[in-house]
């Protein structure tokens, strides 16, 4: 949360000759950082970010009291100056009191609630000092008496509020939850249905505050106020967060409530409010004060070993730098040899817990760029890398193959989880989605690639994309499956291409892939030109053609090939072992032999065949596959291309002859080839 | 006999010299030098001359022999040098090449990170992405009601009442609901139950999610996560990793520098600043006051070391933190990171 700071404000409790400069830059190094100084005539005004735990700091006071402490230890002079009239009597002014009414319903709610009736007001414009104070951090000027509730909370960091007390009916005010559909209307003249459980306060007949986040407009100060009812108080925290978040109405008020006020504080603050009433609106008080804190803010002490503070530090901070630095925060200390032990600062009560954070604490001052640098000594655990630094080089190669990754999200659409066939019942759903197009947890890459290609297919009609990434499946207990999978679409409509690119990634992850061909119709892949992809018997993906019907539910019209491994399994199987083979004495004997077969026959069904009938075959290539009229129909060309290779010498010419005459007789026979050679 | 060689000589010789390539030539090599050569033929005939004639017979011979070899280098050389290059090139001409893909710049950014810490010793670890409240927020104390875990910050998977036999999805008693991590901390305390007895040092990379979208943020994203659990292990080794990385990763003149800061799972919590690269420090536009924020760390909580089952008192330790995609917009002077996946060919091809 950020906080505007105007320095010439700041220094009305920061009694120091350091330049703004110097209070910035040590600000932003050992507490609250400045992240922006802006010049604004004469002054400067820092923008500051306040940690969500440092609410005792979200106020110029606040800010004032660690500038105060950080100056002090770095050898500046500077001095803390508290606003003035936190302190003040509050018996009434007035011979007739005024009284009031109050009832909290649940103390759990509101743990301290303050009030007390002014009188005698004169409402008016601000003096020029609380104006141009509030314009300076963006509050608008509206009368002296909304203006100070608005400068109380910007001095101290606590919210408070001003009735008008004639308009509380009765004198009464019952602060309680709210109830399942009351109304109200705030002074920005906004209409709230309020939520179940919000924090109200009600007069004799309807609400009259929308506690913590904003007052009701049937009670605001107005031109014609001349009794109010000032009025400072802390609620439950999670309750006025969950209000400002069921409402969509987050004030400088509800920022604060909700990260917890200090207790201690709230009736110096009401003083300070009245001090400042009596001195710009001429106000009196007009009823005795109502405090109601039923449970008293504790006071925690903890104790700190040095030796422990020097294993955090990883110096020695002697003991009395430690101890004059919590006392600078305001901790109470007692210091020995071995440890000390503070006592907390009503301020900082939520926040500071435990001995950590009384190392965070001193650490922060003695100062972070105070401390040396060092590498980590200790051992390096022996422990191997997950699969994700395979996925690295994985991708390297495939960038090298001339894919190009992309990396689109994991959440998708229900239109895109329909395309990819997987059942809404298996699909991993998201219960609070930020919108219709993120809706669930993708199973699949592959309609997330055609989706990119149809976007771009415009831009560049040959594409070759491929990404890595999680899908998630749901399972019948637990969490989902979380398999990393490779895909990769791409124009084109040859099923070589993409049986080849699985054979490159193959080789590259060294492991044997065999395929056999789709039979299945009705899936992502189209029937007869794609293959399930199988790796030691175990199914790892599917490659082909991309069914038409679907890439066409993109608008795509050209054929797409399409690559899908699970990675996971992939990289749970085993790597084929390299191993060293004799390189040949012997210059090997190499021909071709061309043969005619049925078209339906496989390749690899010959070729195995041809390994099976000549032992002196040592390799066997398929250089050339093609069917013409020429050759009829049914019928394709097929050239293998043979190394005839033995340990003992090369194969002389009648070897090779005897070995080619079997294979020849042993195509005609098998297959019924007709061998062109 | 004297004639008979200098014929073979000759006739050698002019065969060698206007052998076309160096297939011929190698197939001249065996017929004139080799095994079953003229010339050695005659080397066969030596001991069918007279004794007087044998010696001088056998010298010839071999300066023959020796000739020819001379001859067959040389004429390798000048075939050589004369082979075919070409008329005339224009430098300016592309080349033949492989047509190359591209890496996505978070790819290319986790790549550098990762070779970075793996010289410091940290493994690369990868932890679910949808995983369960204990992992992601109670085991890091952040109990219910932190705002992170309210359903406006943080994805939750729908729970789904069985109408078929897919029942899953639903809370587990101890571990809570199922959420999309928003950070990658959720891999600390996972580590710890793996390693169970430290030394730790973990990097964690992964996708998270949370519900924001605009100019600096999409509602996935990736962080990167680092976790070093040891028995000496002080503010001051998180101060050193630091400078390491990033004068590794933004160059030799960058420094960082810690602030104080504030999250549930570290105690005392920094924010880890770097010297802005457009200014060098002195402040600028896309700066606050010369440094730009990298990420928050902090020194492990009590309380999340014994969530992983390791004992406080023996073991300290620093973890740490930050969005891929902010550093990579540091470095690119990325204007706005849904560039990143809109996958634009355009855009991905630049890189």
């Amino acid at each position: 949360m950020n906080l505007l700071v105007p320095i010439s404000w700041l220094r009305e409790y920061l009694k120091t000759d350091a330049a703004a400069k110097t209070i910035s830059r040590e600000l932003s190094l050992a507490g609250p950082s400045v992240e922006r100084t802006e010049k604004r005539g004469e002054d400067y005004i820092f923008d500051i970010e306040v940690t969500t735990n440092r609410p005792d700091a979200f106020s110029v006071y606040g800010i004032a009291r660690e500038a105060n402490a950080i100056l002090n230890y770095i050898g500046s002079k500077s001095k803390l100056q508290p606003p003035v009239g936190m302190d003040l009597n509050l018996d009434p002014d007035t011979k007739e009191k005024l009284t009031l009414d109050v009832k909290i319903t649940n103390p759990i709610l509101c743990p301290k609630f303050t009030a007390i009736v002014l009188a005698n007001i004169k409402i008016g414009p601000s003096p020029a000092v609380i104006k141009n104070r509030l314009e300076a951090v963006g509050i608008r000027s509206i009368n002296n008496i909304v203006d100070i509730t608005n400068y109380i909370m910007m001095e101290t960091g606590n919210p408070m509020h001003a009735f008008d007390y004639d308009k509380i009916l009765g004198a009464k005010m019952v602060l309680r939850a709210s109830r399942q559909g009351e109304k109200l209307t705030t002074l920005d003249g906004k209409n709230y249905k309020l939520p179940e459980g919000s924090i109200v306060i009600q007069d004799q007949k309807r609400l009259v505050d929308l506690c913590g986040i904003m007052g009701s407009e049937n009670s605001q100060i107005t031109r014609r106020t001349k009794r109010a009812i000032f009025f400072v108080q802390a609620y439950d925290p999670q309750t006025i967060r969950r209000t400002t978040q069921a409402l969509a109405q987050r004030t400088e008020a509800a920022a604060r409530f909700e990260k917890g006020i200090d207790l201690e504080n709230i009736l110096p603050v009401l003083s300070r409010a009245v001090y400042l009433a009596k001195k710009t609106a001429g106000a009196q008080i007009a009823s005795e004060l109502i405090d109601i804190y039923p449970r008293k803010q504790a006071s925690k002490t903890i104790s700190l070993n040095f030796d422990k503070l020097q294993k955090y530090s990883g110096v020695k901070i002697e003991p009395a730098k430690a101890a004059q630095i919590l006392r600078l925060l305001g901790f109470k200390v007692q210091a020995d040899v071995a440890k000390l032990t503070a006592q907390v600062p009503s301020w900082r009560a939520q926040d500071v817990q435990e001995d950590v954070d009384l190392i965070e604490e001193i650490t922060r001052i003695y100062g972070y760029h105070n401390l040396p640098s060092t590498l980590p000594e200790g051992q390096v655990p022996q422990r191997t890398d997950g699969s994700l630094k395979q996925v690295i080089a994985l991708k390297n190669s495939l960038k090298i193959l001339g894919l190009t990754e992309v990396m689109s999200y994991s959440i998708i659409s229900k239109n895109l989880l329909q395309t990819s066939q997987v059942s809404e019942k298996e699909a991993v759903e998201l219960q609070n989605p930020l919108t219709e197009e993120w809706q669930f947890m993708r199973p699949s890459l592959i309609p997330s690639l055609v989706d990119i290609v149809a976007k771009n297919q415009n831009i560049k009609p040959s594409l070759a994309i491929f990404e890595i990434a999680k899908t998630y499946i749901k399972q019948k207990a637990g969490l989902p499956t979380q398999d990393l999978w490779l895909s990769a679409v791409k124009t084109g409509d040859s099923f070589y291409e993409i049986k080849g690119l699985a054979e490159n990634i193959m080789q590259i992850l060294g492991k044997t892939a065999s395929f056999q061909k789709e039979t299945k119709d009705g899936g992502i892949f189209q029937k007869d030109l794609a293959a399930t992809v199988k790796v030691e018997g175990q199914e790892v993906g599917k490659i082909g053609l991309l069914n038409r019907n679907f890439s066409g539910s993109f608008g795509i019209e050209t054929p797409l090939l399409a690559l899908n491994l699970n990675l996971s399994i992939i990289y749970s199987l085993k790597s084929k072992t390299l191993s060293f083979h004799p390189i040949p004495k012997y210059p090997p004997q190499i021909e071709d032999i061309s043969a005619i077969f049925a078209v339906q026959t496989p390749v690899a069904l010959i070729t195995e065949e041809i390994t099976k009938t000549s032992t002196l075959v040592k390799n066997i290539e398929i250089t050339d596959i093609f069917e013409s009229e020429k050759i009829g129909e049914g019928k394709k060309s097929v050239t293998f291309r043979l190394t005839y290779q033995k340990s003992t010498g090369t194969p002389d010419a009648g070897e090779v002859h005897e070995a080619r005459d079997k294979i020849i007789k042993k195509l005609q026979k098998e297959f019924l080839a007709t061998v062109r050679i | 006999m004297d004639n008979t060689i200098k014929n073979l000589l000759e006739q050698s010789k002019t065969k060698i010299e206007t052998a076309k390539d160096s297939v011929e030539l190698n197939n001249l090599y065996v017929e004139i030098l080799g095994k079953s050569s003229k010339i050695n033929n005659l080397t066969k005939t030596i001991p069918a001359l007279p004794q007087e004639e044998r010696a001088q017979a056998g010298q010839m011979i071999n300066a023959a022999k020796k000739e020819l070899e001379a001859i067959f280098q040389k004429t390798k050389q000048s075939l050589a040098a004369s082979h075919k290059l070409g008329k005339s090139i224009d430098v300016t001409a592309p080349g033949k090449k492989q047509e190359l893909g591209h890496l996505h710049l978070v790819s290319q950014a986790i790549e550098e990170i990762v070779d970075i810490f793996s010289k410091l010793g940290f493994s690369l670890q990868s932890y679910p992405e949808v995983d369960w409240d204990w992992y992601a927020f109670e085991a890091l104390n952040m109990p219910k009601g932190h705002p992170a875990r309210d359903d406006w910050e943080t994805f939750f998977i729908a729970s789904h009442r069985a109408t078929s036999s897919l029942i899953d999805s639903q809370p587990n008693p101890k571990l809570g609901r199922q959420v999309l991590t928003p950070h990658t901390s959720n891999g600390q305390v996972r580590e710890m139950e793996t390693v169970k007895t430290p030394p730790v040092r973990m990097i964690n990379i992964s996708r998270c999610y949370r519900r924001q979208i605009d100019v600096s943020h999409t509602p996935m994203f990736h962080q990167f996560e680092g976790l070093l659990v040891d028995k000496k292990v002080s503010i001051t080794d998180l101060k050193g990793t630091f400078d390491y990385f990033t004068k590794a990763f933004f160059g030799p003149n960058r420094v960082t520098r810690l602030r104080p800061h504030h999250f549930r799972f570290t105690e005392p919590s920094f924010e880890v600043d770097v010297t802005c690269g457009v200014c060098d420090g002195k402040g600028c536009r896309i700066c606050k006051e010369g440094w730009l924020e990298l990420g928050g760390s902090g020194m492990v909580h009590p309380k999340v070391l014994e969530a992983g089952r390791i004992d406080p008192k023996i073991y300290t330790g620093f973890a740490f933190g930050w969005g891929i995609e902010r550093t990579i917009a540091m470095k690119t002077e990325l204007p706005d990171i849904r560039l990143l996946y809109q996958n634009d060919i355009r855009f991905l091809e630049q890189f």
